[in-house]
């Protein structure tokens, strides 16, 4: 109807192309990725249709395997989102472990003065206070980035080290359960809080909180208002000054809700999986949420399947060590050639794109 | 009174040989890190190369017996690398930061890969000078066993000093990490300054990672650096790229990461994991007091994408 | 005879479909000056960066001194003695002066030996009219400043052809006079040869010899400037006749204030006050212009004004006071024309429709309570996109795939559409086409005739005379000078510019 007001400056097919082409960029990339990823391990002697079996049997090729895959994916989807939500306000935070080892010791304690009450409100309180110490911890991420002018990427990673340096020094002191020998944790939750597993299954139920979450994000910010303006935000701070948007307000409140996202993934972690808090928390959880991002484009539907694939191939790694003899980091490489070659597509995606205007 | 006991001197001491030991490396990145930053480019994946130049300098170490040799290939292990992310970058519209996450992953990958055989070995460790002989006290013999390296690494920040302000390679890459307009506007290649720069930075952070796996701590394991490659990031804007400065930010910097092990030795165990991460309080209480929010990063080359 | 005679041979230059330069032939004779005129978008910078190695021509011929050469690269260029000095400065930021003239040499010394190298540019300084400090940094020098050592570091690079583009601009007309002054007297020892990029029909006829007019990259007019008219050099650079341009009509001015600044101070980007204590009121139904040379403090007022930059003092609109929130915004009707649309304006990575929201996607009839109701913001992006012809390949276009002019009327669309009480424009032509301007400036006029309090922020003299009511002068972040235009001079306006007062 408003093609008469359109002039068409590009062909539609042309058009059509670019759009294809880009949803079929990631595709592209992450085969590109196997491809090289294919030539490496034949380097050292390995049939990589054998490797990317072994991938597939480990992460997909079972009940079992989808359960340990399944299992990583809660954490990832939510760490991906605490890297995806700050990303729509222009920001690149990346230190998500900071954040879930906060809100994971939160949980882990903030039960323990009460024993006996009924399970519901418990767990509902784990799970706001991770919340709420991620929501801090990342909040002041922003916030030195609006006060201070400090880049957030490199404070978000100053503040995992300095999280993890207090996180182990209240687990082996104050907090520590004496009872814990060789590795130093806090006073086990009560038996009973522990989040339960999705009836029928083995999956704790915190997958199906991460998949609400990234639903919710996406909602927020495809169909609301908020999610409008925090674009805007993240599209251009001088213009979202211009039409009167309180930028320092959204920068902080998007860090900070990411940050909660984060500190939900240690909550549930503690809550559904350990019982406690010790050094089983940072397992680069937090790391593995920016490949997550990333490889979304930050875009919180696209979180939930590539954590379930990032998750797979994390969990595959246990098997091509039993039968292939590959060292565990294999996996880790394979991740790291995924990440290289989606940013780079990307970004060839994007000046083909430029290119076609003109 | 116990000749070999010296009191309350014990402390500085092992503040100042930890101080020495665990700056070393920071030195190397953190001076590699500048070059990079210098032409406009900023490589958030020196972590990457650090950890590669680590299990590299270990491998050929124990292969050849040589420890230096082993600090060659590492430094050469890093350039490579640093190629890599100069060249990956130099596609246009490629964030440099996201690269530099994903070369972290795929660096530190490769090298756990690499180096599974060699966490058992044993290799040769690189050499010190010994600047204690004066003393008869063994403490103070022991705190002056300074790695050759160390001494590299300042002769190397004052070296760079030179280049940047009195050579004409030094001029280009200041123009080309200022202004791209300029850069181009003299017939200045851009691209290839940058990736030489991002290369030469790479080969510095192989350097830093050999003296990890060569000296201090000493042996190669999967746990083996704290981050000392993302913190060149850090102490570089700390220093504000001066070559000069990131030397002393380091010392800092090691200075106070010697703090914990330091008391630990002497039995002071308290704060053990607070002091540890003294170095990142300590970055990041002055990078918030030095940056502010209308002009967050004075001196910080133009064409750098941290400057917003 | 040092400088260079020039022949262009049907110079050809084509990108993708567009044929930016269509057999362009021109003569510029050793020790003259030439000018190169045209709007923007005709070619000119395409036909001089072809000059200095940036593009190569499909088709034609460079002849210096009647010998064809070809210049690949910019190092081609200087082998030849050709440089330029750019409309946007090439200085180095965070170097010294110093520094920027060494490192410019074809050939970077290994070692640098500052002593002797001091000594040798002290020298060269001396035979200049004008002094600049070898040991400050490039980004404290003013824009004039940047101007004479973007020029000491082109004759200390020993050029026979200089090429200037528009060099005036960030100048005060005496600076100007100054700098192109020094030009001429080059040029009439023989020394050099000029390609003067300009738009400034005075500075044509006062300083140069041959004049060449582009016109949608094609050279339509050249010739002697003694033969041609300021008229004639018009109606080439746009194609047509011009139109009377005082045909606007002008309504009353109110005597209500409806902008109201009382000592307003903003802290510039090195930590220093650039605007000190403005206090200014703009009424009902009145455009005051604001002119100043670049960088006194206009860029920061605007910011000030828009709510991107901190500030003191009390801004009023319509009598309360302002504090820039969207309800207030959108209550007391304050929108505004900046500068590079794109990117002060637009969201670029948005979508066409998205950006045309930006005023009012949290108000009904988009907003529904909380949620955006796409349907009523792509009706509303029709409506805007076709009374203002905004052309896009569609509504879902990302914003930076539009042409200048485009984003420009998609821009006025969006602030211009509602009832419109206070506006501030800064530079709102910069960079467009002929045809954009006359529409911008009209719709200005427009809004202004419909009750605005309009405040135009203008580097462009002949813009502020042509619309604004009245005229202030700022100079280093201060209001200096106050005039109606209809009693104004230019040359009066220009040295309160300069800081005469």
């Amino acid at each position: 109807m408003h093609a008469t007001t359109l002039a068409q400056a590009e062909s539609p097919a042309r058009n059509r192309t670019t759009s294809y082409l880009s949803a079929l960029a990631p595709l592209g990339a992450v085969a590109t990725a196997a491809l090289i990823f294919a030539v490496f391990v034949s380097l050292y002697g390995h049939d990589p249709i054998k490797v990317f079996t072994y991938i597939f049997e480990g992460g997909f090729g079972s009940g079992f395997a989808w359960q340990d895959t399944l299992s990583r994916a809660a954490p990832l989807i939510l760490v991906g989102l605490a890297v995806a939500i700050p990303a729509q306000a222009g920001m690149v935070v990346i230190g998500g472990e900071g954040a879930l080892v906060a809100g994971g010791l939160a949980a882990a304690i903030v039960t323990l003065p009460f024993a006996g009450y009924p399970a519901l409100p418990m767990q509902l309180l784990m799970l706001v206070a991770g919340v709420l110490f991620g929501a801090v911890w990342f909040g002041l991420v922003g916030a030195l980035r609006q006060w201070r002018g400090l880049n957030e990427t490199i404070s978000s990673l100053l503040l995992v080290y300095i999280a993890l340096a207090i996180f182990h020094q209240l687990v082996e002191g104050v907090l520590r359960d004496p009872a814990s020998l060789d590795k130093p944790s806090t006073h086990p939750i009560d038996a009973g809080y522990m989040l339960p597993a999705i009836p029928g299954t083995y999956i704790h139920i915190g997958l199906l909180i991460a998949v609400g979450m990234a639903v919710l994000a996406f909602v927020f910010i495809r169909f609301t208002t908020w999610g409008f303006a925090l674009r805007v935000v993240g599209g251009s701070d001088r213009v979202a000054r211009m039409i009167g948007l309180k930028v320092d307000r959204w920068i902080i409140g998007a860090a900070a809700a990411g940050g909660g996202m984060a500190g939900l993934a240690g909550a549930i972690e503690v809550a559904a999986v350990q019982g406690t808090a010790n050094s089983s928390l940072h397992v680069g959880y937090g790391y593995s949420g920016i490949l997550v991002a990333f490889l979304s484009r930050h875009h919180p539907l696209a979180v939930i399947p590539v954590a379930i694939l990032i998750g797979g191939i994390q969990a595959s790694g246990s098997l091509l060590q039993r039968r292939l003899g590959l060292p565990d980091a294999t996996v880790l490489v394979l991740q790291g050639i995924i990440f290289v070659c989606v940013l780079v597509g990307d970004a060839v995606i994007r000046n083909h794109k430029e290119n076609g205007r003109a | 009174m116990d000749p070999t006991s010296i009191g309350w001197l014990t402390l500085p001491l092992a503040i100042l040989a930890g101080a020495i030991r665990v700056s070393t490396p920071f030195i190397f990145v953190s001076l590699g890190e500048c070059i990079t930053e210098k032409s406009g480019r900023i490589n958030l994946g020196l972590e990457g190369n650090l950890v590669l130049g680590a299990m590299a300098a270990y491998a050929v170490s124990y292969l050849t017996g040589s420890p230096w040799l082993g600090v060659l290939v590492a430094g050469i292990a890093g350039m490579l690398f640093g190629t890599l992310h100069g060249l990956l970058c130099s596609v246009r519209r490629v964030n440099d930061t996201a690269i530099g996450i994903s070369l972290m992953v795929l660096g530190t990958g490769l090298a756990f890969f690499w180096g599974k055989p060699f966490i058992e070995p044993k290799a040769p460790s690189l050499p010190t000078i010994g600047l204690g002989f004066w003393s008869d006290i063994p403490q103070i013999r022991s705190a002056l066993e300074i790695n050759a390296l160390f001494f590299l690494g300042i002769a190397l920040a004052f070296a760079l000093q030179v280049v940047f302000t009195r050579t004409g390679w030094g001029l280009m890459l200041r123009t080309v990490g200022d202004s791209e307009d300029a850069a181009r506007a003299l017939g200045f290649k851009v691209r290839t300054v940058r990736i030489l720069a991002t290369s030469a930075g790479g080969f510095l952070a192989g350097v830093g990672g050999s003296f990890l796996s060569l000296s201090y701590p000493g042996s190669w394991s999967e746990g083996l650096s704290s981050g000392q490659g993302i913190m060149a990031v850090a102490l570089v804007i700390f220093a504000r790229w001066n070559p000069i400065r990131a030397l002393w930010a380091s010392l800092l910097f090691g200075g106070a990461g010697a703090i914990g092990p330091a008391l630990q030795g002497m039995g002071v165990t308290g704060f053990y994991y607070l002091f540890n991460a003294a170095p990142y309080f300590l970055t990041l209480v002055i990078m918030i007091a030095s940056t502010s929010r209308a002009q967050p990063f004075t001196d910080a080359p133009g064409e750098l994408s941290l400057h917003r | 005879m040092r400088a260079i005679t020039l022949d262009l041979v049907g110079m050809t230059k084509r990108f993708g479909s567009l044929t930016a330069l269509d057999a362009v032939s021109l003569k510029v004779r050793a020790g003259s000056v030439h000018a190169l005129l045209g709007e923007n978008g005709a070619g000119k910078s395409t036909l001089v960066k072809c000059l200095v190695g940036f593009h190569q021509p499909d088709d034609g011929s460079i002849l210096v001194d009647g010998k064809p050469q070809a210049i690949a690269t910019p190092k081609d260029a200087d082998t030849l003695g050709i440089g330029m000095v750019y409309q946007h400065f090439t200085l180095v930021p965070s170097m010294t002066v110093a520094e920027n003239l060494v490192a410019s040499q074809a050939r970077l010394p290994a070692y640098i030996d500052w002593g002797a190298n001091l000594a040798r540019l002290r020298s060269l300084l001396s035979t200049m009219p004008f002094h600049i400090p070898l040991d400050v940094r490039a980004s404290q020098l003013s824009a004039g400043e940047k101007q004479k050592a973007e020029l000491i570091k082109q004759l200390y690079l020993g050029r026979r052809l200089l090429i200037l583009d528009e060099p005036t601009s960030v100048l005060t007309p005496d600076e100007a006079k100054e700098v192109l002054g020094f030009v001429r007297q080059l040029t009439d020892t023989g020394a050099l040869s000029v390609i003067l990029i300009t738009h400034k029909f005075d500075e044509v006829t006062r300083y140069a010899d041959d004049v060449t007019i582009l016109r949608k990259g094609a050279a339509c007019r050249t010739g002697r400037v003694q033969d041609l008219s300021t008229t004639e050099m018009a109606e080439a650079m746009i194609g047509h006749a011009l139109e009377r341009k005082d045909a606007r009509t002008r309504t009353a001015t109110g005597t209500a204030p409806l902008l109201s600044i009382e000592r307003l101070t903003a802290i510039g980007d090195i930590g220093l006050p650039a605007v000190k204590e403005v206090s200014l009121k703009v009424h009902r139904s009145e455009i005051v212009g604001v002119a100043g040379v670049s960088g006194n403090g206009q860029k920061e007022l605007v910011e000030a004004l828009m709510g991107q930059r901190e500030r003191t003092g009390r801004i009023e609109v319509s009598g309360s006071e302002f504090s820039g929130s969207r309800r207030q915004l959108a209550d007391l009707g304050v929108y505004g024309l900046p500068q590079e649309p794109l990117r002060n304006a637009c969201v670029p990575r948005m979508s066409l429709k998205e950006n045309m929201a930006l005023r009012n996607f949290d108000r009904p009839p988009i907003a529904r309570s909380v949620f955006v109701d796409w349907k009523a913001l792509a009706a509303q992006a029709v409506a805007l996109v076709g009374k203002f012809r905004v052309k896009a390949s569609g509504l879902d276009a990302e914003m930076n795939t539009l042409s200048g002019g485009n984003v420009q009327r998609a821009v006025l669309a969006r602030e211009l559409t509602n009832d419109v009480r206070v506006l501030i424009a800064s530079n709102p032509t910069f960079g467009l086409d002929f045809k954009a301007c006359e529409e911008t400036h009209d719709r200005i006029v427009n809004a202004r005739n419909n009750g605005a309090a309009v405040l135009l922020l203008s580097e462009d003299l002949d813009e502020l005379f042509d619309l604004a009511d009245r005229i202030v002068v700022m100079s280093e972040g201060s209001l200096v000078y106050e005039v109606e235009t209809a009693s104004a001079t230019k040359q009066i306006v220009g040295q309160h510019m300069a800081g005469a007062h």
